[in-house]
């Protein structure tokens, strides 16, 4: 299929130095939102004790861990600043992102040993299942470092139960294991009761000589003959018993791999733990690249570093999507499905690292003429209608049959609204794109560039494809909210505003609570704010967004579930038929 | 051969980014006309050299109304 993937059409067109003199501010702009969002990621890699303190105790710390076991640079960290029930250590204790070991991509999580000795904290639940789903879709090695103290017995309620509790982990790890997908598990320090679940739960435990996996721990073992009080009496049988179990802490090596077994291997030094998991991980299976590549990897013929000369931070103004896709793919090469249809979308065939995606993007820009269902108003790029919306279903479904896994970027107002669109079957056509998704079962990711508004932001890859959407980047100049807060604050206020004048009242009032209610939608749609929350899974610069298109195309073509062969694919077919490139009749003979 | 780049819909003149005497390429950036709560570029049509200049800052405009005119 060299033909339609050696070389396939040109993307984008180089900068004009008057662009990017034009765009200095700009970029001035987005690099002033990356620097508050790199304060905060300082501020969750120095969380809990000081690290200087787990080295005096000749331990390492989860980043030390980290940048033992991966493969130089190729740490895609996610959940950096996602702590959504704000809890008071900033962070959800664990520390996860897409990395390569020994030349085999994973996802891996670790507990961070420097808070609160890696206990059960509030927001980490949904952190774990955010990976664990990763792991599903992607179906790649899940790599834990564990090193957990159980639960943060003050806020037990906040993390031990509940549906998507910190429970629910270990389910999700045998579900896994069901699906054929292994976890591996370096283990180290104490880890009683959930910890000790954690410790127990994965595929393979390869152990630190001092760590110990338990039902409970010292603390909870000396509690467990209530009495309905504590006393004098109670308090100083206490401190014996801990004193002894602290000794002696129940499931360590001497039971878990002399006597059990459930070690798999036991290690003296820290390091030598992470180098068993890099054997482990070498051995993982895994295609050669050239399985599944179309061609050989290439780097975009234009530098990423640009894009932030591309796409404006003031949201009013547009910007050449095709530009910016040109510098996030191999050679900004790309095969366009359907153009000219549905022009306020993208939508195409790319190469990242030598593999085939599908990339599914906004237009920015005035749509003369367009849509094709009406005359009152003409269309304008980040908005969706009709011909976009079966056009995205086309290529989603087609993306599907060919297993050609998806990469979303979303700059979207929203979709088109009001009878005429109604009539012109919009909602019946955004609910059938999430049917679209669903049916594929291709692993995607989202990248959301700028805008994402009401249901335009679920229907175009959103997180809410919970079963697709492996996970979710932001950028400097992300904003998602169901829609802008000046349209907000209409909606809520407008009859109240008629009311007031027609009652002779003074309008003040309600129009300060209009600003308020503009200014608090601004303020819970910034960057910081998605990624805290979990609407974006992680806040990076534009300039990296390729890092994390590479991860994941290795990722998802490393075991891929199903496969389609390259010479039976349909999307380069129906691509090419619509326009056929020096293929002339051949002359009669 | 002079020719007319017309505004594709109504909207306001936000900036003006050529001058009389710029040579200009197709898809190079002339006008930024503010229109359905967007600032929307305004492109060239063919290479040329930027003979006049109809509007200004903050003029509004009609449909095919001209705002440049190249040669």
């Amino acid at each position: 299929m060299k033909q339609y993937f050696a070389k396939m059409d040109d993307l984008g067109k180089p900068l004009k130095p008057a662009q990017i003199e034009r765009m200095k501010e700009n970029v001035a702009q987005i690099e002033a939102v990356m620097k508050t969002i790199d304060t905060e990621t300082e501020r969750v890699k120095n969380a809990g004790i000081p690290a200087a303190k787990v080295h005096e105790r000749k331990q390492m710390t989860i980043w030390d861990r980290i940048e033992y076991l991966i493969d130089p640079g190729t740490f895609c960290p996610l959940h950096t600043l996602y702590n959504p029930l704000d809890n008071e250590e900033g962070m959800t204790g664990v520390i996860d992102g897409l990395a390569r070991i020994s030349g085999k991509w994973c996802v891996l999580i670790g507990f961070d040993n420097k808070v609160m000795a890696g206990a059960w904290i509030a927001g980490q639940a949904d952190n774990n299942l955010r990976v664990t789903d990763m792991a599903k879709i992607m179906n790649l090695p899940l790599v834990w470092l564990v090193n957990c103290s159980g639960v943060k017995l003050t806020e037990q309620e906040l993390v031990y139960a509940n549906r998507r509790g910190n429970g629910t982990c270990f389910f999700r790890h045998a579900e896994l294991e069901q699906m054929g997908v292994p976890i591996l598990a370096g283990i180290y320090g104490t880890n009683p009761a959930g910890g000790g679940y954690q410790g127990i739960s994965p595929t393979i435990l390869l152990a630190h000589k001092d760590c110990n996996i338990a039902v409970g721990g010292g603390g909870i073992v000396s509690g467990m003959s209530p009495k309905g009080k504590f006393d004098e009496a109670g308090a100083e049988q206490i401190i014996e018993a801990t004193k002894h179990y602290k000794e002696v802490p129940p499931g360590s090596v001497g039971v878990h791999y002399d006597h059990t077994g459930f070690f798999r291997a036991v290690y003296e030094k820290e390091a030598e733990v992470l180098d068993g998991l890099k054997q482990y991980m070498a051995e993982m299976p895994a295609y050669n690249p050239r399985f599944f590549r179309v061609a050989e990897p290439a780097e975009p013929k234009y530098p990423p570093a640009e894009i932030p000369s591309i796409i404006s931070f003031n949201q009013k103004a547009g910007y050449d999507f095709d530009n910016i896709l040109a510098r996030l793919v191999d050679g900004s090469e790309h095969l366009e499905f359907r153009p000219g249809f549905g022009p306020e979308v993208y939508t195409g065939l790319v190469k990242v690292d030598g593999y085939l995606l599908g990339a599914i993007g906004n237009r920015m820009g005035l749509l003369p003429n367009y849509p094709e269902y009406t005359n009152e108003y003409t269309g304008i790029g980040g908005k969706l209608y009709r011909q976009g919306l079966i056009k995205m279903n086309e290529f989603v479904t087609q993306c599907g049959r060919d297993r050609v896994p998806i990469i979303w970027f979303q700059d979207t107002s929203g979709i088109d609204v009001g009878d005429t669109a109604e009539k012109a079957e919009l909602l019946g056509l955004g609910q059938s794109l999430i049917y679209s998704i669903e049916q594929t079962k291709v692993p995607m990711m989202l990248v959301v560039l700028r805008k994402g508004t009401a249901a335009a932001h679920y229907v175009m890859g959103g997180p809410t494809a919970n079963n697709h959407n492996a996970f979710t980047l932001g950028t400097a100049t992300t904003e998602i909210y169901v829609m802008h807060g000046e349209t907000a604050s209409t909606a809520s206020f407008s009859r109240r505003l008629v009311k007031e004048k027609e009652s002779g009242r003074p309008l003040g009032p309600i129009i300060d609570k209009m600003n308020e209610l503009a200014q608090e939608y601004h303020d819970k749609s910034r960057p910081f704010y998605c990624a805290k929350t979990g609407f974006v899974d992680e806040v990076v610069r534009f300039e990296a967004i390729r890092n994390y298109l590479v991860a994941f195309a290795n990722g998802v073509y490393q075991n891929p579930r199903s496969i389609c062969p390259q010479h039976h694919m349909m999307l380069p077919r129906l691509i090419r038929a619509e326009v056929v490139k020096g293929l002339d009749r051949p002359a009669k003979q | 051969m002079s020719v007319e780049v017309l505004a594709p819909m109504p909207g306001k003149i936000l900036d003006v980014l050529v001058k009389v005497g710029d040579k200009v390429a197709e898809d190079d950036e002339l006008v930024i006309l503010e229109a359905m709560k967007m600032e929307n570029p305004v492109y060239c049509t063919c290479d040329g050299v930027v003979k006049e200049i109809k509007v200004k800052k903050d003029d509004t405009v009609e449909s095919d109304q001209i705002l440049v005119i190249l040669e």
